[in-house]
């Protein structure tokens, strides 16, 4: 007996272990390369891309079909081409609002409600008629400026001031807004021509005018115009390079004597200003009146944006290009398969989880060899 | 008086989601998972109970499908924040974007939108069985996070994932496990508001009310008894839109239907005012735990 036991003993002792470990120790990386980074973005771009197919392809709509339906609808004609472009203005200055506020490490989820004070501040000049009509348009965009401004300084100082999760905040003052937005189109805002629930048309003086090219406006040059200036501020200001080190370490950024609370509150700020902006690019630029559902959808669209993008303006250009690609294609296979319009947002989804589970990449090393 | 009576026998009914979803959140959290999918959850138990009802089961089984229905979604955030270790806040902002869509996408191939059905009865005093079983679940609650050891483990794992690691605790396991039974009850809430209240699918039916149970349980810093407090209270506020409308007293409607958001937000500013949520929140909440890091 006791030998048997001896026996098992050194048996256990000197038994090999597997060389295998079936859940991996993750090991942090200490430093990711641009190659890597590169490759495991585009990766995750292509998974989404392959499930996105084969969801297409289980309700309905061949693969083979669908490369003809993307090319047909985006790129055949200058007026497809036009219309792309057209939705493409206000994905840009969606993507910018968010990707400044993620830049300061604020959760800005309040993207609509700040769109729709922005676009009643915008409308509210317009109604009345504030101000000489060769200053009608700057002055509807500093009011939508205004109204983005003010909707995001509540959940800043809050933040600031009394550390409350500007997640929910913001969030639930999209739902302040849009019971705002409803309450004046249902009320005094009324169109009185119609008396259908959105705003009176804008006179022309108080649209972006037309660029004479299909149907664009000046809302695109608008967005592009806004890209680049930011893209300068955050890449080559210094104001941006404060910016990069206060996202970075905080603690460092206010040891080396940053204004971290200042800084922040002025990244913060200029994010609900942009959003307020986008309002303003819908309702003047595209719609040509505030209507009661033009801010669906941006929420998800600025994040998904500003997410691909990397929060870089350059990045928030490319990847609403590409929103608008799919937002087009999207209608139009509504036209011809019937699929409904949730089906691109059902993408949009699997787009963003693919492309946050890629972090898990570049952060850790997976070791699945057993610990010796 | 038949004011007060109609608006006191309906408080319950709209109090109940609150604290299922409430209590949800607190198994996520205490197990030091940050939770901002509450709403995705909702929405898929909400979708699962407008499914099976439909399609002829019982109201129970609809709201024992809304739970299976909420547990899946969970495990896909649980994947994403547990396994991944992808950050809290995007992990469920996407799985409440992930949830949107798949819910309406859903609903709208099936045609089960705008379809009314008769859903949960009552069972005593004007209150269904729901109702009467959440004091009972937030008791559970209670006893299953304070008196056991499964409980024990959980909270080791949300104050101090390290220790509870050299304590041989499987923390990636716990959490899972965690985000799992909040999901499944989140789910419940989200059925409940289908199955027995609305009884009725349109999109979006949960209507923000994830994000006010968040907001809920900071206020009740983690506590089952305190957020079964707070759900009251939002039910009172909840329950009081439709009576001022039936009273036919000339307040504004949207301004009455902002009153849930903006007392959410006085909620949410009288609880930092009052401090100490810092010390109440489990220390390691929204934290990954990797075994080779060191703090």
């Amino acid at each position: 007996m006791a030998t048997t036991e001896n026996l098992s003993l050194r048996e256990r002792a000197t038994k090999p272990r597997p060389a295998f470990r079936l859940v991996p120790l993750l090991e942090p990386r200490q430093k990711v390369g641009e190659t890597r980074r590169i490759a495991v973005y585009a990766a995750s771009l292509g998974l989404a891309a392959l499930l996105s197919v084969l969801l297409l392809a289980v309700s309905g709509v061949p693969p083979s079909d669908l490369g003809t339906e993307i090319a047909a609808t985006a790129f055949s004609s200058p007026r497809a081409l036009g219309s792309v472009l057209a939705q493409m203005a206000p994905l840009v200055v969606a993507g910018l609002a968010t990707a400044i506020a993620f830049r300061a490490n604020f959760w800005n989820i309040g993207l609509e409600g700040q769109m729709i004070l922005g676009a009643i501040c915008a409308t509210a000049i317009a109604i009345f008629d504030i101000g000489p009509e060769a200053l009608r348009l700057p002055l509807m965009m500093l009011a939508a400026c205004a109204g983005g401004m003010g909707w995001i300084a509540g959940p800043a100082y809050l933040r600031q001031k009394l550390g409350v999760s500007e997640v929910i905040t913001t969030l639930l003052l999209n739902y302040v807004a849009f019971n705002l937005l409803l309450h004046l189109l249902y009320g005094g805002w009324k169109d009185p021509v119609s008396s259908f629930p959105h705003s009176e048309q804008y006179e022309a003086v108080e649209r972006l005018p037309q660029l004479g090219w299909q149907t664009l406006t000046w809302a695109l040059p608008f967005a592009g115009i806004l890209a680049a200036a930011l893209w300068w501020i955050l890449s080559a200001s210094r104001l941006g390079y404060l910016l990069d080190l206060l996202s970075a370490n905080r603690d460092m950024a206010r040891a080396v004597g940053v204004p971290v609370a200042g800084l922040s509150l002025a990244a913060i700020l200029a994010s609900g200003a942009v959003a307020g902006l986008t309002g303003f690019v819908i309702s003047a630029g595209i719609e040509g009146r505030m209507t009661q559902d033009f801010h669906v959808g941006y929420l998800f669209n600025g994040v998904l944006i500003a997410f691909l993008g990397r929060n870089h303006p350059l990045g928030v250009v490319i990847a609403a290009f590409f929103m608008a690609v799919l937002v087009q294609v999207g209608q139009s296979l509504q036209v011809f398969f019937g699929t409904p319009f949730s089906l691109v947002r059902l993408t949009q989804a699997i787009f963003i989880i693919c492309v946050a589970g890629s972090e898990f990449f570049l952060t850790y090393r997976m070791n699945f060899r057993s610990a010796s | 008086m038949d004011f007060l009576a109609n608006w006191l026998i309906n408080i319950p009914g709209f109090a109940v989601p609150f604290a299922l979803a409430a209590l949800g959140l607190i198994f996520s959290e205490r197990a030091g998972v940050l939770n901002l999918g509450a709403e995705g959850f909702m929405l898929g138990g909400a979708l699962a109970g407008v499914g099976l009802t439909l399609n002829g089961a019982p109201p129970l089984v609809a709201l024992g499908g809304a739970m299976v229905a909420g547990a899946a979604l969970g495990l896909v955030f649980a994947v994403l924040v547990a396994g991944l270790r992808i950050n809290h806040v995007i992990s469920g902002l996407a799985l409440v974007f992930l949830a949107q869509a798949l819910t309406s996408y859903i609903a709208n191939e099936n045609d089960w939108a705008n379809q009314s059905f008769a859903g949960l009865q009552d069972l005593v005093l004007g209150q269904d069985i729901v109702v009467w079983a959440t004091p009972l679940l937030c008791l559970g609650t209670v006893w299953l996070l304070g008196r056991t050891r499964f409980g024990l483990t959980l909270r080791a794992v949300g104050e101090n994932p390290g220790a509870a690691d050299a304590a041989g605790i499987d923390v990636t396991a716990m959490r899972f496990a965690a985000i799992a039974i909040g999901a499944a009850l989140m789910g419940l809430a989200g059925g409940y508001l289908t199955v027995a209240v609305s009884k009725i699918w349109v999109d979006n039916v949960v209507g923000g009310r994830g994000w006010i149970a968040i907001a809920l349980v900071i206020f009740a810093r983690w506590h089952p008894w305190r957020a079964l407090a707070g759900a009251l209270l939002f039910g009172c506020i909840e329950a009081l839109i439709p009576r001022v409308n039936a009273a036919g007293w000339a307040v504004p409607q949207y301004y009455l239907q902002m009153t849930p958001y903006l007392a959410t937000l006085a909620v949410m500013i009288w609880s930092a005012a009052r401090g100490g949520d810092r010390w109440a929140q489990p220390a390691a909440l929204g934290q990954h735990h990797i075994r080779e890091e060191r703090d």
